[in-house]
């Protein structure tokens, strides 16, 4: 236990002292607070820049009505209307003139679109816009509501309805996401949820893969500078994989701390300085992480690498080589990619039957379980069966890992085949 | 005196090939003990079994009067044949290092580390990581982390390959203090006039088997004290004569001759005055090199 030891702590202290770690540790928080710092001024900026749009519109009874709507729903941060009008008296016969010149001026950017409402709108339904930028989702479903807001208002006003009473039949519904957890009932966003699980899982999903290897890499790097052989005149084989798993599943967790603290650090401080710079910012609440999110997060990374990182000890031991290990090591990887792959999958039936057995599978539940529960759907119940399964899971490997691993470290100069693998688990 | 290590009718295969076969061997307490062999002829495997690290198919092998179980790990000390170190570890730290794994204290580790820097004249290296070393250093690091924690059973696989004959002479001081100490030292090399300088007893493997044991000098008696060197001048015709020399071996600067039975070496003496001009005449044991080299082609 004592020489265990020994080995982690030289392992731990090998990987965090390297100035790749350090820089790697220190630079990843403000690598991402930069990119939210430039995502969150090009939105400001985004926001204040006012759209002129040019209207045709053939009718010549929608533009106005459209204007007056645009301009009550759509404002800036500073209160201002978000979009600006330019009507462009319009008869069909000067239609296609009047289309050319407008689509150079928006092709020099004097406006941001050119809108065409043509005479049969209502009944054809359809109604044309030309812009350099025809892909800003934003605005494309911010028109397509308002014209269609618009019209159908126009249409039921043909009809000899009242148009306060129209207004008022109607009215657009605001949709409000409440999140049920063991915690209570929170009004949340269902999109940020989202975005904070898959950011999470995007976390997990990389460390498991990225230490996995580092674990690999130890191995046959020691394998390949004899250093094994001494060691092993000192320890024994499982001793030794214990320290280099431990090892560096310990400068991994130091990483993870060192990031979540940063992450603790920026949600106080990094909204504060929202708040100073964008007084309007004040509605906008971020949703609160609980803390059974945060336990479980490192509950699933602990095991997820431990599951992984034998697997991955045990390849490294029977190969010599990057070329070897790259050419090996495709059936773990693609585990990890199964699983992750299945994300996009269950985040949309969470709660369906294939959804439950996969995240029971040991290989996928340190994703896909930690993503059921983040999203509400997993009971405690299941969290714990899947805890145990890779506990049991864990044992299992570590035995037949093992013995892949006893053998094949002593194993120079070639690399080792299946079948003789399989002779390993069997005789040794 | 007991013995340190004993070997009984161990086997160990490896698939079809029979790396160790039916080996039997005794290694005296308190002795350099020479492990020789060809290449592949199954000493690393022998060594390794020894350690622990390989499990004998089966016989039995008792080291330090422990048989099977790995207690006596901390007194035995390994330098394998081909080196390993952490490169960017610190040499300070690396012995430290491998005396932890051996049972040693860090504290107790530290200030013997030193002790040995200094005697190895290393001291300037101390915060050095080993990547930075010569070959040479980084060997007599090795050696130190083999040697730390005053192990009873050291295994030295090729100690002096690579060094100068300066550091030779330091490692072979350091070996002979080690064992004046008490300690055994199983020397295992393809060199033969080291092992003839520095071995008590020795065993010579080939083909996973022994086919030679004993004390030194018991061997060189059982081969025979009747080989004659001739320093000359001349064209030594006498040397093809069949009915006189039964072989010969040209090492340039004087020729080693082993008569034939019933031929006193005054007879090849006389031979030799009547054909060449004799600067040199030697009668001798034969060289270990000879011993090795007869044995090893005779099989």
């Amino acid at each position: 236990m004592k020489k265990t030891l020994t080995l982690i702590k030289r392992e731990y202290l090998a990987r965090v002292r390297t100035k790749g770690f350090i820089i790697g540790t220190l630079a990843m928080p403000f690598l991402v607070f930069i990119l939210i710092g430039v995502q969150m001024l090009t939105a400001q900026m985004g926001a204040r820049e006012k759209k002129t749009l040019a209207v045709m519109d053939l009718t010549g009874r929608i533009a106005p009505v459209l204007q007056k709507h645009m301009s009550e729903t759509y404002k800036n941060s500073q209160n201002e209307p978000l979009y600006q009008f330019e009507h462009v008296a319009v008869i069909p016969e000067s239609l296609a003139s009047l289309k050319a010149r407008y689509t150079r001026r928006v092709q020099s950017e004097k406006v941001s679109a050119l809108i065409v409402l043509p005479q049969d709108v209502f009944d054809k339904n359809a109604f044309e816009v030309y812009a350099r930028n025809i892909s800003n989702m934003e605005f494309n479903s911010n028109l397509e509501r308002a014209v269609s807001y618009v019209v159908s208002g126009l249409r039921l006003e043909q009809s000899g309805l009242d148009q306060a009473l129209v207004r008022r039949l109607t009215q657009r519904l605001e949709l409000r996401t409440f999140k049920v957890s063991e915690e209570g009932t929170k009004e949340e966003s269902g999109m940020v949820m989202f975005g904070i699980s898959y950011a999470m899982i995007l976390i997990l999903y990389t460390a498991l893969l990225m230490y996995g290897q580092f674990v690999m890499r130890g191995v046959y790097e020691d394998k390949n500078s004899r250093v094994v052989e001494v060691l092993l005149s000192s320890v024994r084989p499982d001793q030794f994989m214990a320290g280099k798993i431990i090892g560096i599943g310990g400068a991994g967790l130091t990483q993870f701390l060192v990031w979540a603290l940063f992450v603790a650090l920026g949600s106080t401080y990094g909204m504060l300085m929202v708040k100073q710079m964008a007084p309007g910012a004040e509605s906008l609440a971020l949703p609160t992480i609980s803390f059974s999110i945060y336990l479980f997060f490192f509950i699933f990374f602990i095991f997820g690498y431990f599951i992984y990182a034998t697997l991955y000890a045990a390849l490294g031991s029977m190969v010599n080589d990057e070329a070897d290990a790259q050419s090996l090591q495709w059936p773990v990887t693609i585990l990890i990619l199964m699983g992750f792959l299945a994300m996009f999958f269950i985040i949309n039936n969470p709660n369906s039957t294939l959804a439950v057995v996969l995240s029971l599978i040991p290989f996928f539940a340190p994703l896909l379980m930690f993503l059921r529960y983040t999203v509400g759907a997993a009971p405690l119940y299941q969290v714990l069966l899947s805890i145990a399964v890779m506990i049991a899971s864990i044992y299992g490997l570590i035995w037949l890992t093992g013995r892949v691993f006893r053998v094949g470290i002593l194993l120079y100069g070639k690399r080792a085949t299946l079948p003789e693998v399989v002779k390993w688990i069997k005789y040794s | 005196m007991a013995n340190a290590v004993s070997l009984k009718n161990v086997q160990k295969s490896f698939d079809e090939v029979r790396a160790v076969q039916n080996l039997s061997m005794d290694i005296p307490a308190g002795e350099i003990f020479g492990l020789l062999g060809p290449n592949g002829a199954g000493k690393t495997t022998t060594i390794r079994m020894l350690l622990h690290i390989l499990m004998p198919d089966s016989g039995i092998i008792e080291i330090l009067g422990d048989s099977g179980s790995r207690k006596i790990t901390d007194q035995v000390g390994y330098l394998p044949e081909e080196r390993g170190l952490f490169k960017k570890m610190r040499v300070i730290d690396t012995i430290k290092f491998f005396a932890e794994l051996k049972g040693l204290s860090a504290r107790k580790a530290g200030p013997l580390a030193d002790k040995w820097l200094e005697r190895v004249d290393l001291q300037e290296w101390r915060n050095r990581r080993v990547e930075e070393l010569s070959k040479g250093m980084q060997q007599k690091v090795q050696f130190i982390s083999t040697i730390l924690h005053q192990p009873k059973l050291v295994i030295l696989d090729e100690p002096f390959a690579g060094l100068d004959p300066v550091n030779t002479g330091l490692i072979k001081d350091i070996m002979l203090e080690l064992v004046h100490n008490g300690s055994t030292i199983i020397f295992s090399t393809h060199l033969m006039d080291q092992a003839e300088k520095l071995c008590d007893s020795l065993c010579l493997i080939h083909r996973g088997q022994s086919m030679l044991q004993g004390k030194l000098t018991d061997i060189k008696a059982r081969f025979g004290r009747n080989r004659c060197r001739i320093r000359y001048d001349g064209d030594a015709r006498f040397l093809q004569d069949r009915s006189l020399v039964s072989r010969y071996d040209d090492y340039g600067q004087y020729v080693e001759i082993q008569p034939c039975d019933h031929v006193k070496p005054q007879t090849i003496l006389a031979k030799a005055m009547e054909q060449v001009t004799v600067s040199g005449f030697d009668v001798t044991e034969p060289s270990l090199n000879e011993i090795f080299i007869t044995v090893v082609k005779g099989s």
